[in-house]
């Protein structure tokens, strides 16, 4: 079916067009395409499910989506994290509906079977009689999420059994998030992910957060206005942009000078101690520089650890979010909080306070993010944009540093780091990746026939 | 005790219905810096989560997760953003309509205080799209009259929704 539609042609254009540093527009939102993403991008990269301090006690559960794929997240009884699939073996209903909560048993609405926390199936509503003695129980357990593993306390899951491990999958990244996660012995969540749907391309969110600090200066340039954020345009520019396997990529951005005007990201000097036997020498004096990390681990999940807050005072919390696409033209946002366990508690709260005011779908900075990514995907069927012969050269600009900024070879952390964020290195590194990917035995076929 | 609690008289209740569509005019007709006037200065306003729980007559406000958390200040400087050039949000500017129904007001052990629970129907419309955006939900607040004038000291407001259905928040419930 997709065959029909899709030619190997236009997937040579699309080849030819990235090397030189563009993206034909049609991909944006090819429904084509997006069946393809799905099935080929998702069904094996890993995605994020949550974090272990959302599901502390033995029992406790959340529910949560690998993009279409519904799951239970939970804590067993011997305190072990286990994912299943959060639909009945006896008819494919939706198990559990809740966000979150604490149980012993999963019980179906509709006929009554019932699991428990290790996803065995332990009760059939009049089982003998109906079922006989030869219905075996354990052939019926919920199925389980083929791979699950944790990096730094973020749990992750696979719809691939044969996917590398999730350490290997993050590689360099780990990094950089030992910087992000481990810094002071550990981050807690707080509270329940906001969510909302957005008028937006997966990819499009995706690249606006883990891989475009251009945007900043105009795209949130109301806080420009209000002098919140200096007037200097390359002012999110400073600073590396860092490129690794798997098309995951932070940057890590400081200043002119090269450091923040705060260190340790305004983070309370009693955590200071914390930091030193947390981290190298080499992470401890990037930790000491930065103002805002900002990337993603591909192909979903972003992050963005800033220096932000209002009435005055300046906080730095961890923000996660999960770009979970529900149509090519639309995503839900699941926007996760994370603060340092060790933390002073009233610097915790004000620093929800302050994500709220910056990063929530309530915030200041996130509001005008959906506007853009709105207007991009508004004008996205269009028969110019959607031309796969690429007569009208409709493509869109990724040469921003291509082919002319040189890697800093003396930048600490592994990976390959330019010396600017103002550079669209991560981005054309998620383009090959998702072109890998979605092209991986597509025209294998036709080729053998 | 009960005694002391001050009756709710028709004119009250026209007195506080009034505000709150006076309230919704200055929302919808992006006179933010007049809403602001309505608010009293040590003004809680918050906006907790709705969560999806199991179980029957179960609290299902997330009360440790937030759509809104503000004060005066702040909602002062989210209220200065929407007067610059660049909160493209806003700009063009969205239309919107905040319909406020079922005003139930009762009286507190303050004489000048009232608790006033209402209902909110927000709709939006936003460029030239056909889509139409909306939320409701409950808003309980303190209502008291400071200089002879009924302002809002304190709001909570509850979403329906736990998963929002606007593309984004850039609007005061």
């Amino acid at each position: 079916m997709i065959k029909k539609t899709l030619e190997e042609k236009a997937f040579t254009h699309l080849k030819e067009k990235m090397d030189e540093g563009l993206l034909p527009q049609w991909v944006l939102t090819d429904p084509d395409i997006y069946d393809l993403e799905i099935e080929k991008i998702f069904g094996y990269s890993w995605q994020f499910l949550g974090h272990e301090t959302e599901i502390k006690e033995p029992g406790s559960y959340v529910t949560r989506w690998m993009v279409h794929d519904p799951v239970i997240l939970l804590r067993n009884r011997n305190g072990e994290i286990k994912a299943f699939l959060n639909s009945c073996t006896h008819r494919g209903t939706q198990l559990c509906t809740a966000d979150r909560g604490n149980k012993k048993t999963f019980t179906c609405p509709y006929h009554g079977w019932s699991y428990n926390l290790d996803g065995d199936l332990i009760g059939i509503v009049a089982g003998n009689k109906v079922y006989g003695e030869e219905m075996d129980k354990s052939e019926w357990g919920l199925r389980p999420i083929p791979k699950v593993e944790s990096y730094q306390g973020m749990i992750f899951g696979n719809l691939d059994p044969n996917a590398e491990s999730l350490e290997d999958y993050l590689g360099e990244m780990k990094w950089y998030l030992d910087i992000l996660l481990g810094r002071s012995g550990g981050m807690e969540v707080i509270g329940l992910p906001q969510r909302w749907v957005a008028k937006a391309n997966w990819k499009a969110t995706t690249e606006n957060f883990a891989a475009d600090p251009y945007h900043v200066q105009t795209t949130h340039r109301s806080t420009v206005e209000m002098g919140i954020s200096p007037e200097d345009p390359l002012y999110a520019g400073y600073g590396h942009q860092v490129v690794m396997k798997n098309a995951h990529g932070i940057n890590v951005i400081t200043s002119k000078t090269g450091k923040a005007r705060v260190p340790f990201q305004g983070t309370p000097e009693s955590m200071w101690p914390l930091f030193e036997k947390h981290l190298t020498p080499e992470q401890l004096d990037i930790q000491s520089r930065v103002t805002v990390f900002v990337g993603g681990v591909y192909p979903n999940l972003s992050f963005v650890s800033p220096i932000h807050g209002t009435e005055g005072h300046l906080h730095n919390y961890l923000n996660f979010r999960m770009w979970r696409p529900l149509s090519p033209e639309k995503v839900e946002v699941w926007c996760w909080f994370l603060i340092d366990k060790a933390m002073p508690e009233d610097y915790k709260q004000a620093a929800y306070k302050g994500y709220l005011g910056s990063f929530g779908p309530s915030g200041t900075l996130e509001q005008d993010d959906t506007e853009t990514w709105a207007r991009i995907v508004e004008v996205s069927k269009g028969l110019m944009m959607k031309d796969k012969e690429l007569n009208y050269n409709s493509v869109s600009n990724y040469l921003m540093g291509y082919n002319r900024v040189e890697p800093d070879e003396n930048f600490p952390g592994p990976g390959t780091a330019y010396p600017t964020t103002y550079i669209d290195s991560i981005s054309r590194s998620m383009h090959e990746r998702w072109l890998e990917l979605i092209s991986k035995d597509l025209f294998v076929k036709e080729e053998s026939q | 005790m009960s005694s002391e609690v001050k009756k709710v008289t028709p004119e009250l209740q026209m007195e506080i219905t009034n505000l709150y569509y006076q309230e919704a005019y200055f929302l919808d007709n992006r006179k933010y810096k007049e809403w602001l006037e309505l608010l009293t200065d040590d003004i809680n306003y918050k906006m907790p989560m709705r969560e999806t729980v199991e179980g029957v007559d179960i609290d299902n406000i997330a009360e440790d997760s937030s759509f809104f958390e503000e004060t005066k200040t702040s909602l002062s400087t989210r209220v200065n953003r929407l007067y610059t050039k660049s909160a493209w949000v806003e700009n063009p500017a969205t239309r919107q309509r905040h319909f406020i129904t079922n005003i139930v007001i009762d009286g507190t052990e303050n004489p000048n205080e009232y608790n006033v629970r209402s209902y909110f129907l927000f709709k939006r419309s936003r460029g030239s799209t056909t889509d139409i955006e909306e939320m409701f939900g409950e808003r309980n607040d303190i209502v008291r009259l400071v200089n002879n004038q009924w302002k809002i000291a304190s709001r909570i407001v509850y979403p329906d929704q736990s998963v929002i259905t606007t593309m984004n928040m850039s609007m005061f419930l």
